[in-house]
């Protein structure tokens, strides 16, 4: 009895640990057009000019809060302002869970 | 080339290099001074406080740099992050960034 205690309390705080919300497979579809940019090594911003930053294997909340506040126009960048306007919370929940499992150059 | 133009052209390419240098960064002086950064990025960067705070090892260094100076004008707004980028130097900014892109970690989308 002790032992479905530990093991129950062992899975309980992988979930939290790998948490992760959202259809990564359906994200996956969404995240194409993340590649026009993110997907291309060494891409820069026109001005000022630096690299795009890299998202693969990034903290999923930390890419929710993005999108939403370039959506709500918190975080002001043009083309971002204008993806991310195009994307309902689902969606963010979705290709944010394909950005995290990236974690490997293919 | 006469001794006056090959001065000159030295001096103009030097000219075109300093914004390079200044922006190289040294990794070593960017861990000394990354400790405060280090309570919530973790020493590499990818061990994250909380998971709305972002990984930062293996970032394009440019970015990194973009990033914390955008925080300093204000132009990217984070009551943590302003507080903390205020008191960053541009040397500072390059050193750090150079610490953090050189760390493994993040990488970039790949097209299937």
């Amino acid at each position: 009895m002790r032992s479905l205690w530990i093991i129950a309390l062992l899975l309980s705080s992988q979930a939290a640990i790998s948490q992760v919300q959202g259809d990564a497979e359906r994200g996956r579809t969404l995240a194409y057009t993340c590649t026009g940019c993110h997907g291309i090594p060494f891409y820069k911003n026109a001005y000022p000019t630096y690299s795009v930053p890299k998202l693969g294997g990034q903290n999923q909340q930390y890419l929710i809060d993005a999108l939403k506040a370039y959506r709500n126009g918190d975080r002001v960048h043009a083309t971002m302002q204008a993806q991310a306007s195009t994307l309902s919370d689902q969606d963010i929940s979705d290709v944010t869970a394909y950005l995290v499992r990236v974690t490997e150059k293919n | 080339m006469n001794p006056v133009k090959s001065m000159l052209a030295c001096a103009i390419l030097i000219g075109f290099s300093l914004p390079v240098l200044a922006q190289s960064g040294d990794y070593r002086r960017g861990l000394e001074k990354s400790q405060t950064c280090q309570a919530c990025h973790g020493q590499t960067g990818n061990e994250s406080l909380m998971p709305s705070y972002p990984r930062l090892a293996g970032q394009h260094q440019d970015y990194l740099a973009q990033a914390l100076r955008r925080y300093r004008n204000g132009s990217r707004s984070n009551a943590i992050m302003a507080g903390f980028a205020a008191s960053l130097s541009d040397q500072d900014i390059a050193d750090l960034a150079a610490w953090y892109a050189r760390q493994d970690g993040l990488t970039d989308l790949s097209i299937d």
